[in-house]
């Protein structure tokens, strides 16, 4: 047991789980999750498209809810929890998405890139932190570089005025000890909080966040039934009690959060998250949580066995922003399954 | 009192008690300072111009940095004056510095955290090879008294817990990664100094800068104190990172100023110095005194989960040879010193907005 050791809760139901339904949450559906997520005291409630921050486009999925409308109701509803953004430098501009984002009164902007490129994110870093809202930096798909890699880029993040790095677990790969052994490292050698977050492709997201608590992060990600990309984020109406029952203070309510989640299952989902056969070999092969309906339509059109397709994309190391070599492998894929055919 | 009296009084106070006397050896001299227009060659330039006004030192001061329009715009009244010259120069060209100098303080290098984490090469590079290209270039300044290097207090690592302070000899090195590589290529650039010592006699010191705090240190910068006194300076709550009780140290920009030109002038051909105030402040006490500065008084919130930092956290220089050995001290106490910056920057808000 600890110490009643403090742990900040950020839940980003209303923008990871936009991934889980195209980005079609709708302003009526964001109103009445941050009501209901501000009644339990969840910390940070992030709001947005899957991909952040003005990613709302073509390529990526066009969302329901425009991002100043999403911002502007979380708002209206969120009395105590502050309002987080997710936000990818290129996808969201500083000029074009931040500067309206913070003036419609966002508390927390949380600046993500791939795990190897934190350099991408100074700028957003910097100019969030000189308007005086608090700033975290997020690694995505930070199973793809070693413990020391991480800290390196972690360290960047450090360096532009981050005040917490959050390391994602975006494809749902790792497993206790690799988050363990991470999170040691880095709240060695960094002087700013550490966070995580899950997916639970291979059911850990629970195990995992523990075992990051536990290692010394103080801020982690969790969603309402784990709504999220793929199979889903670390749950979180049973994470919040494993917490507190550890000795953990998150200061959210037990019933208030479990009405959240009942709410979230009832309104925003259309299906519940769950552990299917694609989301394992995905965590398998350490392919992105959100490409799992893009791989599933993909491989159906092109008669492929989607496993092939996920364990190709993590040889590959394609990345979120990479969709466009779905089609390409599965294309391939078929291909040579043609050509086989052909020599048979 | 405008911004540039209030910088004018700073250097009076400090050079008051006849203290100007100990920087005799610089009348009617040449004197160039290398990457001269940032903080501490800005406040140096105010520290000459004030000794030649006040007390008729008649320098002629040489400023050679890649920046010098951003010196015209923040240091209007230094950049116009005659005995200040401006030189536009890459310090790893530094064939333009003017070959009858007769004192050289070589301070060129990004300070910027930021930029040494997004362009270490860069970084490393502007160090190196400017400095291997300054001390070259000092082996052919048939004048020069003496080239005084601006290292860092980072060169020996950070503080183990058995030291109350870092002295000059502290055992350690930084890491040979790419996070440390401002500290490790300062350190190397202090070998390059003792190189051209040991190879061609150059009459090189070092001195190792630690934390400082004044006008003229831009509010962009991540550390501490700015960013304490830029989200002051806005009106937005000050907020602390950890448990607020990481311990720094800040001399001031006119104290320093005095400090190097001492070190200059005084110094003995590889001499280590370090330059800074030993008296340490945890933050959470500093954003107490930059917030009792500004009316409203902003906030002060701790941000996130407060964590228990180790022992790393403490980092003061050991002063005993710069008190010994130059007689230096801090001049201006920490209470006075963000009493003065913060006036400073809201003056310098209005004076810009004023200004359009």
């Amino acid at each position: 047991m600890v110490d009643n050791r403090e742990i900040i809760i950020s839940d980003p139901t209303l923008r990871d789980g936009n991934h889980a339904v195209s980005h079609q949450l709708s302003a009526e559906q964001i109103a009445a999750y941050c009501k209901a997520a501000d009644n339990a005291g969840v910390t940070v409630v992030e709001v947005g498209h899957g991909n952040g921050l003005g990613a709302s486009s073509l390529q990526l999925g066009e969302a329901k809810t425009p991002d100043h409308l999403a911002l502007m109701t979380a708002r209206k509803n969120l009395k105590k929890s502050k309002l987080g953004i997710h936000v990818i430098p290129g996808f969201a501009t500083i000029e074009r998405d931040l500067k309206p984002a913070l003036e419609l009164g966002v508390d927390i902007v949380r600046v993500a890139a791939h795990c190897s490129e934190a350099d991408i994110c100074d700028r957003h870093i910097s100019f969030a932190r000189s308007q005086g809202v608090e700033v975290w930096g997020c690694l995505m798909m930070s199973h793809m570089i070693s413990p020391a890699l991480l800290l390196e880029q972690a360290r960047k993040m450090e360096s532009y005025g981050a005040e917490g790095v959050v390391f994602m677990d975006s494809s749902g790969h790792y497993v206790p000890e690799d988050v363990r052994q991470r999170v040691e490292l880095l709240v060695a050698e960094l002087s700013i909080e550490i966070g995580f977050h899950g997916h639970n492709n291979l059911g850990l997201a629970i195990a995992n966040s523990i075992a990051a608590a536990e290692a010394g992060a103080t801020l982690i990600d969790g969603t309402a039934r784990g709504f999220g990309a793929g199979a889903g984020n670390t749950q979180l109406e049973v994470l919040v009690p494993v917490l507190e029952r550890l000795g953990y203070n998150t200061g959210i309510d037990l019933y208030k959060v479990l009405d959240a989640a009942d709410l979230a299952e009832e309104t925003l989902m259309k299906e519940m998250p769950s552990i299917r056969s694609n989301s394992v070999v995905s965590g398998l092969a350490g392919v992105f949580s959100g490409f799992m309906k893009p791989v599933a339509r993909i491989a159906k059109e092109f008669k492929v066995d989607p496993r092939d397709v996920y364990f190709e994309l993590g040889r590959r190391n394609i990345v979120a922003g990479q969709e466009d070599i779905i089609l390409e492998v599965a294309k391939e894929l078929a291909q040579r399954a043609i050509k086989r055919e052909q020599l048979n | 009192m405008n911004c540039q009296e209030m910088t004018r009084q700073d250097c009076i106070r400090v050079l008051n008690r006849e203290r100007e006397i100990e920087l005799e050896p610089l009348r009617q001299s040449e004197l160039v300072v290398i990457g001269g227009t940032g903080f501490v060659g800005t406040w140096i330039a105010e520290m000459v111009a004030a000794l030649n006004d006040e007390y008729q030192f008649g320098i002629k001061l040489h400023l050679l940095s890649r920046n010098v329009e951003q010196f015209s715009n923040h240091a209007p009244h230094l950049a116009r004056r005659l005995d200040i010259q401006l030189i536009k120069s890459d310090v790893r060209q530094s064939e333009r510095i003017p070959m009858n100098a007769d004192w050289v303080i070589h301070a060129a290098a990004n300070p910027d955290v930021r930029t040494h984490a997004s362009k270490p090469i860069d970084t490393a590079s502007v160090i190196v090879d400017g400095t291997m290209s300054v001390v070259r270039t000092a082996e052919r300044l048939g004048q020069l008294r003496k080239l005084l290097y601006l290292s860092s207090g980072l060169v020996t690592g950070s503080q183990s817990q058995s030291l109350n302070s870092l002295p000059e000899n502290a055992k350690g090195a930084p890491a040979p990664d790419a996070s440390f590589v401002y500290a490790n290529a300062k350190r190397f650039a202090e070998t390059l100094c003792s190189a051209a010592r040991a190879q061609s006699r150059v009459p090189a010191l070092v001195a190792r800068p630690f934390s400082f705090i004044g006008p003229y240190q831009s509010l962009d910068t991540p550390w501490a104190q700015t960013t304490f006194l830029s989200d002051a300076l806005h009106g937005y709550p000050v907020r602390l990172q950890g448990d607020g009780l990481v311990i720094r140290s800040y001399l001031y920009g006119s104290d320093a100023a005095y400090w190097f030109l001492r070190i200059l002038t005084a110094g003995d051909s590889g001499d280590v110095v370090n330059v800074g105030s030993p008296v340490g402040v945890s933050l959470q006490d500093l954003a107490k005194l930059v917030a009792q500065n500004f009316k409203p008084s902003p906030d002060i919130i701790f941000n996130t989960a407060p964590r228990k930092l180790g022992p790393s956290s403490h980092f003061l220089p050991d002063i005993s040879h710069a008190q010994n050995r130059y007689g230096l001290s801090v001049f201006t106490g920490l209470n006075e010193a963000v009493k003065l910056t913060a006036l400073w920057h809201q003056k310098q808000n209005t004076q810009e907005k004023f200004s359009g």
